[in-house]
């Protein structure tokens, strides 16, 4: 018992110290972000801004409209997020309980997808977008990444995990594959869906480069160009460009601490194996 | 690889091709979709990336004169892309295997259900919600060092002498490897939790019964029965490692002299800035071909000892 | 057994999403309201896809201008849409200057549907956008409407003019200078800011201090290895940066600045950096700004432009001082001027493009350069400007600015000063870049360095002629 409380202690320790290192350099957007800008550029720098100025957070929302940009961005990430869930589960489905000719060839072309440099595809996809029409729209936006291998990769490697005999089981009962997806599949997968979902928000949310190059009005744009908006190339204002970026990253950090708390959840359940 | 589905066993010859034709049929409504979106929004940009790279393009990345190999050879020859290989893979080692080893270290000090575990986790978890843009801004404020909390900190407390982060060739790439591992954490750090967290209690039970210690616990027990989650979280470090692109271009663009280069950066100079639009697709291809090639030797070597229920 | 699980799940499942949901959504709706004011009318008009409604003929102009300078730009675009009711211009942001250049490149060729109407471009662009034929010349408007461009500097529209031609309106403009701390350099007894590369050199030697711990606290000085600067340097001995008289006189095909000032300027940089007074903080100059207002060196070279800012983050540390850029002694030549101009795209009808021109116009009028000018630290590109009241009460209040007003006006226009003119400049810019940091780091010796950077410079160059062509 006595062993047992020295590691308690020591795991706490150990989380402390990692908790501080991870948080680091957010903690520092934030504390620049409430320094003036005579404060920001100091050596040795200020470790806590006195007192604090909140002024830079009304110049960024002044100088986009920060507002409009996170609206964008949360309906993007939500469509983007709905499309992946769907076809990678569908897509996992088919690579772990069915059999066809080709699977794992075909598993392995998907897969391929994914080591593609999105930065290469950019131009082509350009070019699709806009002969569809979907230039400044939200279909523009989300459709080129409704589905995504590593989604699929993702859900595969846990479904894999889940126990064959339950799809026997299933089948004895006279279940489709169907039934069995949204009946069996989908509860049990619900922990991982969950973890998927708040990946590819994240993901989505952070989009940069594919944004900028198919909206073309200020009223389409998402969060990421909206911090460019912010940054004078020539003189970078520190104060609040940290601003820019602790208004934008706030949103996703609201969600994930929901969101942590439902993953985790979801995790302890232990549904899979009892 | 010893996947649950090989374990029935295959119809008998003579209607073997009717029951090819139907469990083809069956599976095409789960796998439409997505082949679909793959076929226009992937298949189809490689082709066209094949295509060009056999072309000279014009800035406007028109393909003008057909040059066969030609940009092939003349990648293999330049020793700016053997450099941009070499610091890919540097680079691609730098992060992946410590990613990996930091992520797993976080997620079994999480394990436990202990008080104030959620506040830990939504700090841990963190750096997944922060993007590119906002982490590499970051960076340029706490690598340079004028102003540096980072290099204060080092100097004051571990007595570590000033460095300059983004300016020496060792340095630069040690400093994107910080960015990039640290904004790969969380993500890797939750799907390695939730596979510890599914890891069957009764294997542990009975190991406790054989009075098993903690480290032979965690060899013969966690990691076995992680791994496929274990190699999940390596393939797409990897992948995502050989296609970093955001931290570069913010915070050294490829410098000093070359040394943080990745290939991904070199395609997007080529492609974007200097209008060699079928260097960059060549340059492309080849990245894609090692990816493709490191991570089909993942499977064949790795996937076969991967332990799935 | 599992489905007893997963019933007694979902409620809190519902709840956290539903809590989730609820939080993103009120935070983004407070944050537009915060944020809303600003959002403005010009909205429905930009996706309109730039056509004529109810007689009011729309605009769309790119641009690359972020923070101050973009919301100084949004106040001019504002200015002209209130100050007639014919014309309405919509300004959008498309990133920074490579993305929005970037981006124009994929919009070609669509009958000017997706693409702007005026478009801003970054200097070294200003030979690919001719050689794209997708614009029209700005001196085709002002032959047509006998616009008088005397009041205009020279110096400035010399970068922009080609075989005597102004193809594009200069819009933002600067040049570098060299920044000094005054009072570091009271204390230390010098008097002056440095002319000449010896004189750098020796100030910086009396500026450099050590810390207790024998490391260096204070550089003399902290040069970002920025290639605009080299092309600067080379201007400022009068030399071209590549052949036929800098691309002026006809298309340029080889890089000729590994001569004997471009070995000048290296060895200068790197001498700077063996004594140990030079911080070397790479390419970006966002970086040695922070090292100069922190304090940590006494000196940086950098654009005009930023003057305002620094005297802004120095306010109750130190008075910043404006000398004029350093050059080797007895070199005669001029600078450069640099920074972007607005373009008027092709692909349109007439009457946009015409409409364009009267925007072109009214931004480049006196009293919009004098805004532009004491909000951004660009310089006016009119010089009727120096003759409106408020701003030389703004002078004034900045009397170090007119150093660099006095650079701008002395160089003397020629193929140096008027910029080096090809294809590919950004990639020239980097490929410099590149050799500076390269010898810096005693990877290469300064000659064989420049000789390097030279060929890989004209290979390009070759590439993109061949390709053009």
């Amino acid at each position: 018992m006595k062993e047992n409380r020295v590691w308690l202690v020591i795991r706490y320790i150990l989380l402390i110290i990692a908790s501080l290192v991870v948080c680091f350099p957010i903690l520092y957007s934030l504390l620049i972000s409430l320094e003036t800008s005579e404060h920001v550029s100091t050596y040795p720098p200020q470790l806590w801004p006195h007192p604090f100025h909140f002024a830079s957070y009304a110049e960024a929302l002044q100088a986009a409209p920060l507002g409009r940009f996170l609206l964008n961005s949360f309906i993007m990430s939500a469509i983007i997020v709905c499309g992946q869930i769907v076809t990678s589960l569908l897509a996992a489905y088919a690579f772990v309980y069915l059999r066809f000719r080709g699977r794992g060839v075909l598993f392995l072309v998907f897969l391929a997808t994914m080591m593609i440099p999105t930065e290469v595809t950019m131009i082509p996809n350009y070019m699709t977008i806009r002969s569809l029409g979907w230039l400044d729209s939200f279909a523009g936006l989300t459709v080129p990444f409704l589905a995504n291998a590593f989604g699929i990769f993702l859900l595969r490697q846990y479904l894999l995990q889940l126990p064959y005999e339950l799809f026997e089981a299933a089948k004895m009962d006279g279940a489709g594959h169907w039934r069995f997806l949204i009946s069996v599949v989908v509860p049990l997968s619900r922990p991982i869906l969950a973890t998927l979902a708040v990946y590819v928000f994240l993901q989505s949310w952070n989009m940069y480069l594919w944004p900028l190059l198919t909206t073309n009005s200020t009223s389409m744009r998402t969060v990421q160009v909206g911090l460019g908006m912010l940054q004078n190339q020539d003189a970078l204002s520190w104060n609040l460009t940290m601003a820019g970026v602790v208004i934008i990253s706030l949103p996703t950090l609201i969600l994930l601490f929901f969101a942590q708390k439902h993953l985790v959840k979801g995790l302890t359940a232990g549904a899979v194996k009892g | 690889m010893q996947t649950a589905a090989t374990k029935t066993t295959m119809p008998v010859p003579p209607r073997r091709h009717m029951k090819e034709m139907v469990a083809f049929l069956q599976a095409s409504p789960f796998l439409l979709p997505a082949l679909l979106l793959f076929t226009v929004f992937f298949f189809y940009p490689i082709v066209k990336v094949v295509y060009l790279s056999l072309y000279l393009t014009n800035s406007k990345g028109v393909a003008k004169h057909f040059v066969g190999m030609q940009q092939y050879v003349e990648l293999f020859t330049s020793p700016d892309f053997i450099q941009s290989l070499r610091v890919t893979l540097e680079f691609v080692l730098l992060t992946v295997i410590p990613g990996v080893f930091i992520a797993l270290l976080l997620a079994l000090l999480l394990e436990k259900q202990i008080r104030g575990l959620s506040v830990f986790q939504t700090i841990l978890f963190s750096p997944i919600s922060m993007s590119v843009a906002a982490v590499s801004t970051i960076g340029l404020m706490a690598f340079n060092p004028s102003v540096s909390l980072l290099n204060w900190i080092l100097s004051n407390l571990f007595g570590i002498p000033n460095i300059n982060w983004l300016n020496g060739p060792w340095t630069a790439l040690l400093a994107i490897s910080i960015v990039t591992i640290w904004m790969n954490l969380g993500f890797s750090t939750i799907v390695l939790l939730g596979a510890l967290r599914n890891v069957s209690q009764e294997l542990y039970d009975s190991a406790r019964v054989d009075g098993v210690n903690a480290l032979q616990r965690l060899y013969y027990i966690t990691l076995p029965s992680i791994s496929p989650t274990l190699f999940f979280v390596f393939v797409v470090s990897m992948i995502g490692s050989f296609q970093t692109f955001g931290q570069v271009n913010i915070l050294t663009q490829g410098g000093p002299a070359g040394s943080t280069n990745l290939v991904v950066y070199s395609i997007y100079r080529n492609a974007f800035f200097n209008f060699q639009y079928g260097l960059a697709s060549a340059q492309a291809v080849v990245l894609f071909l090692i990816v493709l090639v490191l991570t089909l030797l993942q499977f064949l070597v790795v996937e076969r000892r991967v332990h799935y229920s | 057994m599992e489905r007893n699980q997963n019933a007694s799940r979902r409620p809190w499942i519902r709840k956290t999403a539903m809590w989730t949901v609820a939080a993103s959504f009120g935070l983004t709706a407070l944050l537009a309201g915060c944020g809303g004011g600003n959002t403005g009318s010009d909205e429905n008009a930009a996706g309109g896809g730039g056509g004529a409604n109810n007689g009011v003929i729309e605009l769309k102009l790119w641009h690359a201008m972020g923070g101050v300078p973009g919301q100084a730009l949004q106040h001019i675009v504002d200015d002209f849409n209130k100050s007639q009711s014919k014309i309405h211009v919509t300004a959008v942001y498309q990133g920074q200057y490579d993305d929005e250049f970037n981006k124009w490149k994929a919009t070609q060729g669509q009958g000017g549907k997706d693409g702007p109407n005026i478009m801003q471009v970054y200097d070294i662009g200003t030979k690919f956008m001719i050689d794209s034929q997708d614009i029209v010349p700005m001196q085709d408007f002002i032959d047509q409407s006998h616009f008088d461009i005397s009041q205009l500097e020279p110096n400035i529209l010399g970068y922009y003019s080609v075989g005597g031609k102004l193809y594009s309106m200069p819009f933002n403009s600067s040049q570098p200078v060299l920044y000094y701390n005054k009072d570091m350099f009271k204390d230390a007894g010098i008097a002056e800011p440095p002319k000449t590369y010896d004189d750098v050199l020796a100030d910086a030697k009396k500026l450099t201090k050590k810390g207790p711990d024998g490391k260096v606290a204070v550089y003399g000085i902290g040069l970002a290895t920025y290639g605009w600067f080299f092309e600067q340097m080379l201007a400022t001995q009068g030399a071209d940066y590549v052949d036929h008289d800098n691309g002026r006189t006809g298309t340029a095909t080889q890089a000729v600045f590994n001569g004997p000032e471009g070995l000048k300027i290296v060895n200068w940089w790197k001498s700077l950096y063996d004594a140990g007074v030079d911080l070397n903080l790479g390419p970006v100059t966002s970086q040695t700004q922070n090292a100069f207002l922190a304090g940590k060196c006494a000196m940086i070279i950098d654009s005009s432009g930023v003057y305002g800012n620094l005297v802004k983050g120095a306010k109750g540390k130190f008075e910043v001082g404006i000398g004029p850029l350093p050059r080797p002694a007895g070199a005669t030549g001029g600078t450069i001027i640099g920074g972007g101009s607005l373009w008027i795209t092709k692909d349109q009808p007439k009457a946009q493009q015409d409409a364009a021109w009267e925007f072109v116009k009214f931004a480049a009028s006196p009293q919009e350069q004098a805004y532009w000018t004491e909000t951004t630290g660009y310089f006016p590109i009119t010089k009727a400007v120096y003759d409106d009241p408020g701003f030389k009460d703004w002078l004034k209040q900045y009397p170090d600015f007119q150093v660099a007003v006095d650079q701008l006006h002395s160089s003397k226009l020629t193929y140096a000063t008027q910029g080096g003119l090809m294809g590919v400049f950004p990639q020239a810019r980097q490929t410099v870049q590149d050799m500076l940091q390269a010898v810096l780091l005693g990877k290469q010796q300064p000659q064989p360095a420049l000789d390097d950077a030279a060929k890989k410079v004209t290979d390009a160059i070759k590439n993109y002629n061949l390709t053009v062509a």
